[in-house]
């Protein structure tokens, strides 16, 4: 059955286990990664692919993803560069991937909001108000669970 | 001038002069400061009780929050001298005396010991502020030679007048008409030196509590 | 002397009033004001001493309004204030001074040496020393209209995103509603999720709201700079969204000098008493709190911790209602050491943050806040200020302290019951 509209898609996030939400959350990125091309989030991605992450993995990756979040701000007064602002979005995603959270959190939804929200920074760049990031995510999500 | 002469003469033109600049200078310093206004506020006041320019008047005499922990001997040195002064000035009879003379206005005093033993510790006091400002980095960098001047202008009217009623040093006509003589000097640099903070906390305080009054803050 | 520098001195005239005078005749140097500022407190280097930093204007100050000032003056005894001198005053009064007002709190003959500092200012930029990184914030706010550059298509995009991620329709240049919400660059840029905790939080409280065209944002890059011309400029554009659309209030967004600007120096600078009120975001939720029309959910269980933005307690007036909004969604929440009125700077208010060639002395003084938060020991940190949480990430970042940072506004936003709130996409 596809999916069709958000309240769907955060349900069947939701009912994955950890491990799976964070690979799902890690398809959803690589679409924007170009917006951030930091090796600290790429890194974070890659670990997130994998089945089988030890916690002590998990941490170092996540502070790295913090790091290159906190970097990606842009500062009060500075000239915004959308495209570069998505970056921001890009790291924030990340690092929900490879949050060290108990299970039960949906963070594959947290990451599939900023991912959207780093579409929208390319949106505002080229002052354009649309994008259809959300049904590109239900596409991934449905493809993800048929295998 | 023999030692009679010369205490003859700060009692009388001295003291005249002395006054006469002091109040004049009060007078221009207070007008060429207050004369210039402020512009009014329009933003809506936030009124709350306790958060005015009177109330800052008196409040700021007490240390804020975690100050006085940082800083103890500006501020313990700094009261002892403050009250150690207004003692000194206001409630020994001698002194009283002579504002009576000049007014016509008289009050109670306090026993000379306790104005001795009040002196003492104002002295005390003042060679432990000047250390400090000698010492402590903040104070070093800010001070200029007006800081160190108007130290020794507050300093020695209370030396030379402790030492004149304890008949210490020279005799007592000379130490009188000395200790006499460096009261006229404080008087006359006043108003032009940061020790016209005498008069200018009131509207410093004043302004400051009132500006942050209007936004609800009480400072 | 440069056409600059006698603008800049023109400008300082101007500006010096009876406080002012006031404010330097009773200074007696006694060097509190130092022990206040935590530039000061953790560098050890007493040219942070906020009263020095506003030497220049002293001796301008004394030359041009005492009269002992000008005889010497006459006579060729004063030293002229130059264009070397305030270029060289340039670090002392942007990059180490947010504009926090802990030095104002503390003097004891009463000086208000942030109104000072804040005045001070006006002459560096009209003689061209203000810092290039807000100068730039400036001329955006000239030729696009925001100080970072943010289009109404951007607003309208992040809008739309959170519509979608909501459920909640956001309004836009509705006439009569009850409040107008101003948001900050900072917001739209960096914490799109602030403009949904709005959207849940008045639809809850079952209040009319707007956000508008031609006004959005609040930030005001003219305060940091010190530009009174420019501060106008985008508080003019304010009021005039706001009396279009007929709003009883305008809301001020998580931004510190934004409020300052518009709520206490706005009706200054357009020179005339505001047709409405204006509240910071955090008042309005204090506001609904007593009214019963807040209405949470649940608590947050681990150890919270509240950093007070300067500009919306001490030098606001915002206090109290940040602590019964804690409290309402918090079941452990703890006060750092000095909390409240007292609390120190995160360091990057004021423009401070925009300013690259500060950020090392910024982290320095983020000692302060550190040894704060090393005390209290929090898990998470909340505040209130876009700008405040930056800094604070930066800061911790560099310290290596894993305590995340959150805005209060979204915190509450988050309790607020889902059903009750939103209707999801596409049903």
């Amino acid at each position: 059955m596809a999916t069709t509209n958000d309240k769907e898609f955060r349900e069947k996030l939701a009912a994955l286990s950890i491990s799976q939400q964070r690979q799902v959350a890690a398809l959803f990125v690589q679409r924007v990664f170009a917006f951030s091309n930091d090796v600290r989030i790429k890194a974070a991605l890659d670990m997130a692919m994998r089945a089988d992450i030890s916690d002590a993995e998990l941490a170092v990756v996540s502070q790295a993803a913090n790091a290159a979040r906190v970097e990606s701000y842009t500062q009060c007064g500075k000239e915004t560069d959308w495209n570069t602002q998505a970056g921001l979005f890009v790291a924030k995603a990340a690092v929900s991937c490879v949050a060290p959270v108990a299970e039960g959190k949906n963070l594959a939804w947290d990451a599939a909001m900023q991912v959207r929200v780093a579409r929208t920074c390319e949106a505002a760049s080229g002052d354009v108000t649309d994008h259809k990031e959300a049904e590109a995510q239900y596409a991934i999500l449905d493809d993800f669970l048929s295998k | 001038m023999n030692e009679m002469q010369f205490l003859t003469w700060v009692r009388g033109p001295g003291l005249n002069l002395a006054i006469s600049i002091f109040l004049l200078g009060v007078f221009v310093r207070l007008f060429e400061i207050y004369s210039l206004g402020r512009k009014k506020d329009l933003s809506e006041a936030r009124n709350v009780a306790g958060a005015s320019g009177i109330n800052t008047v008196f409040r700021r005499s007490l240390p804020a929050d975690g100050m006085l922990k940082n800083s103890p001997i500006t501020y313990i040195g700094g009261y002892i001298f403050h009250i150690g002064l207004a003692i000194i000035v206001f409630l020994f009879v001698p002194h009283i005396k002579f504002f009576q003379g000049l007014t016509g206005l008289s009050w109670p005093g306090l026993p000379s010991q306790l104005v001795d033993f009040a002196t003492i510790l104002t002295i005390v006091a003042m060679l432990v502020i000047l250390f400090d400002r000698i010492t402590k980095p903040v104070k070093r960098y800010l001070s200029t030679f007006q800081d160190w001047f108007t130290w020794a202008l507050t300093f020695l009217p209370v030396l030379t007048g402790w030492m004149a009623v304890r008949h210490l040093l020279l005799p007592y006509t000379t130490m009188l008409a000395v200790h006499i003589l460096m009261v006229e000097l404080l008087l006359v640099f006043l108003p032009f030196t940061k020790l016209f903070h005498a008069f200018t906390v009131f509207g410093s305080r004043w302004y400051n509590g009132a500006v942050n009054g209007h936004k609800g803050v009480a400072v | 002397m440069s056409a600059s520098l006698e603008k800049g001195v023109r400008v300082l005239k101007e500006v010096i009033d009876a406080p002012i005078a006031s404010y330097f005749s009773s200074c007696v140097h006694c060097g509190l004001c130092a022990e206040a500022c935590l530039f000061y407190t953790e560098t050890g280097d007493p040219k942070y001493t906020p009263i020095h930093k506003l030497e220049p204007m002293r001796r301008l100050y004394e030359q041009e309004y005492t009269v002992l000032g000008r005889l010497k003056k006459l006579i060729g005894l004063s030293k002229a204030v130059t264009d070397a001198e305030l270029a060289q005053w340039q670090e002392l009064v942007y990059n180490s001074c947010t504009l926090c007002g802990r030095c104002s709190a503390v003097c004891p003959v009463g000086n208000d040496i942030v109104y000072m500092v804040r005045k001070f200012r006006e002459g560096m930029s009209a003689s061209g020393n203000a810092p290039e990184g807000i100068k730039g914030a400036a001329n955006r706010t000239i030729t696009i209209g925001s100080p970072m550059g943010v289009k109404l298509p951007a607003v309208k995009a992040q809008m739309r995103h959170v519509q979608e991620d909501y459920g909640l329709p956001i309004p836009l240049d509705v006439e009569g509603a009850e409040y107008l919400v101003m948001l900050s660059s900072m917001e739209i840029i960096n914490f799109p999720e602030y403009l949904g905790a709005i959207a849940k939080i008045m639809h809850q409280a079952g209040k009319t709201w707007t956000l508008c065209s031609t006004a959005f944002e609040a930030t005001n890059a003219g305060m940091q700079i010190g530009n009174s011309d420019l501060a106008r400029v985008i508080v003019s554009r304010i009021v005039e969204g706001a009396e279009k659309l007929k709003v009883k209030t305008v809301i001020s967004p998580e931004c510190g000098h934004a409020y300052t600007a518009l709520r206490w120096e706005g009706a200054n600078l357009v020179g005339r008493p505001f047709s409405f009120h204006v509240k910071h975001i955090i008042e309005v939720l204090g506001e609904f709190q007593e009214q019963g029309l807040l209405k949470t959910d649940g608590f947050e269980t681990d150890r919270l911790t509240f950093h007070d933005p300067c500009q919306l307690a001490r030098r606001g007036g915002v206090i109290k209602q940040q602590r019964s909004l804690m409290n309402m969604v918090a079941k452990n929440f703890v006060e750092m050491p000095d909390a409240g009125f007292m609390n120190w700077c995160c360091g990057g208010g004021g423009g401070a943050s925009a300013i690259e060639e500060g950020e090392e002395l910024r982290l320095e003084a983020f000692k302060k806040k550190k040894s704060q938060l090393d005390t209290v020991k929090p898990d998470r940190l909340v505040t209130a200020c876009a700008n405040c949480r930056i800094v604070l990430e930066e800061g911790l970042e560099h310290y290596r302290m894993d305590i995340p940072v959150v805005g209060l506004t979204e915190m509450i936003a988050e309790h607020i019951p889902t059903a009750a709130a939103t209707e999801p996409k596409g049903t």
